[in-house]
């Protein structure tokens, strides 16, 4: 069963916490439930005519009643904070930057300062391009309504709301492709709100931004060429171009404090 | 008839709002139903997208507005007079009223069904803008926020009526401290009410303003704010889950220690930690927008974690009730220990996804469906047919069939956790909730159809359940007509069916007469009705 195998740097630390949650969780549960089933065995009725004893309280049982998950809920909370302050924190220079801007119902993935921007329809779900092992940038936005972004392989989610811009960090660190989709009931369509993710080594993805940096496309097919020195060529075109970008990008573009914590609208 | 509409008695208040939430109840299945079959298998078509989406919020809608919490307040209504020795409620007139207005929303509510455009669509949490004109045209969600809006002023009413009784109608010797714990539920839910319920109003009255009177509270194209609709839908939400859980709290209490041959343990703790929950309930609201990114996560996070706490000790409190007692598996025993084992799966899923970073993933998937069944379903619904059986010789003289209780008992507990045991890896596969079709991936398409098969079988459980309450009905019309004796006195039960029963509904005839008791025992504990029967020891 594919589940909780984390395909980011950021999903390795969430699935931490998983792990934790849920051995915590097991070990809770089989003490629960071995105390109610060891009560329903030895003191099941069995037409025995004496009276059980008729106590009431027990008052120091009933403080270690409460201290023992008062002192595990602490322990979770811990854990819990350090780690979402950690995950929540953006990095100031993050190597890609793709805005995404979710609408009824599909997505459209835009690569600021490339010229690059894939809209999706419901029947043609679009392809976000990931570089491997290089932090990415989110910034997500919503067109219309409450919408939300979620990629399962990387443990994540956050929503798409109409006038509360959020960013966040991805770091892919499996080349692959992963499906994700809206997870915020949107209305009619909502079912039909996927998208996948292509996370390609970082070289692929230079190459596949400068050919496709002459607009729109209506689909992100990628489409890999194993030409090896058209690449290098490439990449040294498109370094190049990354860093005219970068001098003449428009500073409104970018979140405008992007080393706090992106909870602010 | 005539009697039944015009009643001002509580019991018959009580019985009309029970009556009412069981249909609801098999209206709001029927709809899981078709949804689980449309689930089935992936790419299904057995209904379109549109109609769906109506199934799925009108089955949302009905559960927690029209069954769960209702069923609390109908057992409340009957139960509470008799608890605490009082003729009758404080308002009873209101109280009929309270109960006509609840009845009456739900009609209106699935009279959207009818509607052009069919029924409201946008989920039972009808998040702005997609509940706004632009997008939900059609009469089906007016018809949704003004049923609501009637079930919000029934549900006020309630809260009040039960405040006021309990704070004044108690006979003599009934102490607030020898109340039943199920009386101290109730008034810590009646609290609850109170708090979140005008929440509720002002936001469907805002929702109603911005579809037909130009408002734009939540229109973000004229500066409206979406933030704000879940800010005061979930500041109603979260506290109307455990109005939908502390009632059963209250139920468990009671036949735990019934069927444990013992008082309750820990009375005192059980009673604050309702308060604890109810106090925690008001501040916990955000844990339901960890992803918006736009809450203190850290705050709403720590307060959901605390809840474990009273939880824990009503556990611990329920286990020590058991421990050393001579427990006797009778069906609504049998329920309330479902109770127990579900209800500990949803509480740990709960402390699990109160973490934002488990969250992260969870939020809007399969997992949160599975959560939430089993606190609803696994845990408030085993509890209400843990109800129905052990107070229905109370209310008509007759017991339920226990051979047939007991194979309720077991196919539903086997078919509830064959449908919802699988949920939760749905989600973590990545199933977001609300979908009518889903892609042929992964696991995805053989754990809905185990899913499914569930469902049917928990259909057959509800029929089973159905088929014992006309049966005992039939009985009960032949000791009407002299044909035939029930154990105990002719044509009537005992005071105290079960035996060893505890607080005051027991130490009156079944069922009670109008004004519930013709003499009260003397009350010097928390369990008048078991000192009454046991005055030699």
């Amino acid at each position: 069963m594919p589940i909780l195998q984390p395909a980011s740097l950021q999903a390795e630390d969430l699935r931490g916490v998983w792990v934790i949650f849920l051995a915590t969780a097991l070990v809770v549960a089989a003490f629960v439930y071995a105390l109610i089933f060891y009560a329903l065995i030895r003191w099941r009725d069995r037409g025995q005519a004496k009276m059980p004893p008729q106590f009431k309280q027990n008052a120091p049982l009933e403080i270690i009643g409460v201290i023992i998950p008062l002192l595990i809920v602490i322990g979770l909370f811990y854990i819990t904070y350090v780690r979402e302050v950690a995950n929540d924190a953006l990095h100031a220079n993050p190597y890609a930057t793709v805005d995404v801007k979710a609408f009824r119902w599909s997505w459209t993935f835009s690569y600021p300062g490339h010229n690059v921007s894939i809209t999706g329809t419901p029947q043609a779900p679009p392809e976000l391009v990931l570089p491997a092992n290089k932090l990415t940038q989110i910034n997500l936005y919503s067109a219309d309504i409450d919408h939300s972004f979620w990629i399962p392989a990387f443990l994540f989610k956050r929503d798409a709301l109409p006038g509360f811009p959020n960013h966040f960090d991805l770091t892919p660190n499996k080349i692959g492709v992963y499906p994700g989709n809206c997870s915020e009931f949107c209305g009619l369509d909502h079912a039909l709100m996927t998208f996948t993710v292509r996370v390609v080594p970082a070289a692929d993805f230079e190459r596949w931004l400068s050919t496709h940096a002459t607009g729109s496309l209506s689909s992100g097919a990628f489409a890999p060429q194993n030409a090896t020195i058209a690449r290098r060529a490439n990449n040294v075109i498109v370094r190049l171009k990354r860093v005219i970008v970068s001098l003449s990008n428009d500073p409104e573009q970018r979140p405008k404090d992007a080393s706090r914590r992106a909870r602010r609208p | 008839m005539i009697t039944w509409l015009t009643t001002t008695n509580h019991k018959r208040i009580g019985i009309l709002y029970m009556a009412t939430t069981g249909v609801f109840f098999v209206i709001a299945g029927l709809l899981a139903l078709v949804i689980r079959l449309q689930l089935a298998q992936p790419n299904e078509t057995l209904v379109s997208a549109s109609a769906f989406n109506q199934l799925f919020t009108l089955h949302g809608t009905a559960m927690i507005f029209l069954v769960i919490a209702p069923f609390g307040f109908g057992l409340a209504n009957y139960l509470i007079p008799l608890q605490i020795g009082a003729p009758d409620m404080a308002f009873p007139r209101l109280n009929a009223l309270g109960v006509w207005l609840f009845i009456i929303s739900g009609l209106v509510v699935f009279s959207g069904a009818f509607a052009a455009g069919g029924a409201a669509f946008a989920g039972w949490t009808a998040f702005a803008p997609l509940s706004g004109i632009q997008i939900s045209t059609g009469a089906g969600e007016d018809l949704w926020i003004i049923g609501l809006l009637l079930n919000a002023i029934a549900t006020i009413i309630v809260a009040i009526n039960f405040i006021t009784t309990i704070l004044l109608y108690r006979a003599p010797g009934m102490t607030m401290w020898r109340m039943p714990v199920f009386t101290w539920e109730m008034l810590a839910t009646a609290l609850m009410i109170l708090m979140a319920f005008p929440a509720l109003a002002a936001v469907l009255f805002e929702l109603l303003i911005d579809r037909h009177y130009g408002g734009h509270f939540f229109d973000p194209a004229q500066g409206g704010n979406v933030v704000l609709y879940q800010h005061l839908f979930w500041f109603f939400g979260h506290p109307e889950v455990y109005v939908m859980i502390l009632p059963y709290f209250g139920v468990v209490s009671e036949i735990i220690a019934v069927f444990s041959g013992k008082p309750i343990f820990g009375y005192v703790g059980l009673v604050l930690s309702a308060f604890a929950i109810a106090g925690l309930s008001m501040s916990v609201w955000a844990h339901h927008m960890f992803t918006t990114g736009v809450v203190a996560n850290a705050f709403f996070s720590a307060m959901s974690f605390l809840i474990a706490v009273p939880t824990g000790v009503k556990f611990w409190n329920w286990i020590g009730t058991m421990w050393g007692g001579r427990i006797r598996l009778t069906t609504p025993m049998l329920f309330i220990i479902g109770f127990l084992l579900n209800f500990l799966i949803g509480g740990i899923t709960g402390v699990m996804i109160a973490s934002p970073p488990i969250d992260y993933h969870a939020e809007d998937s399969y997992f949160i469906v599975a959560h939430m069944h089993y606190v609803l379903g696994g845990g408030s619904l085993f509890a209400v047919l843990g109800a129905v059986y052990f107070w229905w010789p109370k209310m008509f003289g007759v017991k339920l069939s226990e051979t047939l209780g007991k194979w309720n008992f077991w196919t539903m507990f086997v078919a509830f956790n064959v449908v919802f045991l699988p949920m939760h890896f749905m989600g973590l596969e990545g199933m977001p909730r609300r979908v009518y079709t889903y892609a042929a991936t992964g696991d995805l398409p053989w754990l809905n159809l185990v899913s499914t098969i569930g469902a049917l079988l928990m259909a057959l459980s509800v029929m089973l359940f159905i088929l014992n309450v006309i049966l005992s009905s039939v009985i009960l019309s032949s000791v009407r007509h002299g044909e035939r004796v029930v154990e105990g006195r002719h044509g009537q039960l005992p005071d105290d069916p079960w035996g060893g029963c505890n607080s005051l509904e027991w130490a009156t005839s079944c069922p009670p007469p109008e004004f519930n008791f013709t003499a009260l025992p003397p009350i010097r504990s928390e369990r008048p009705t078991w000192d009454l029967n046991h005055v030699s020891r």
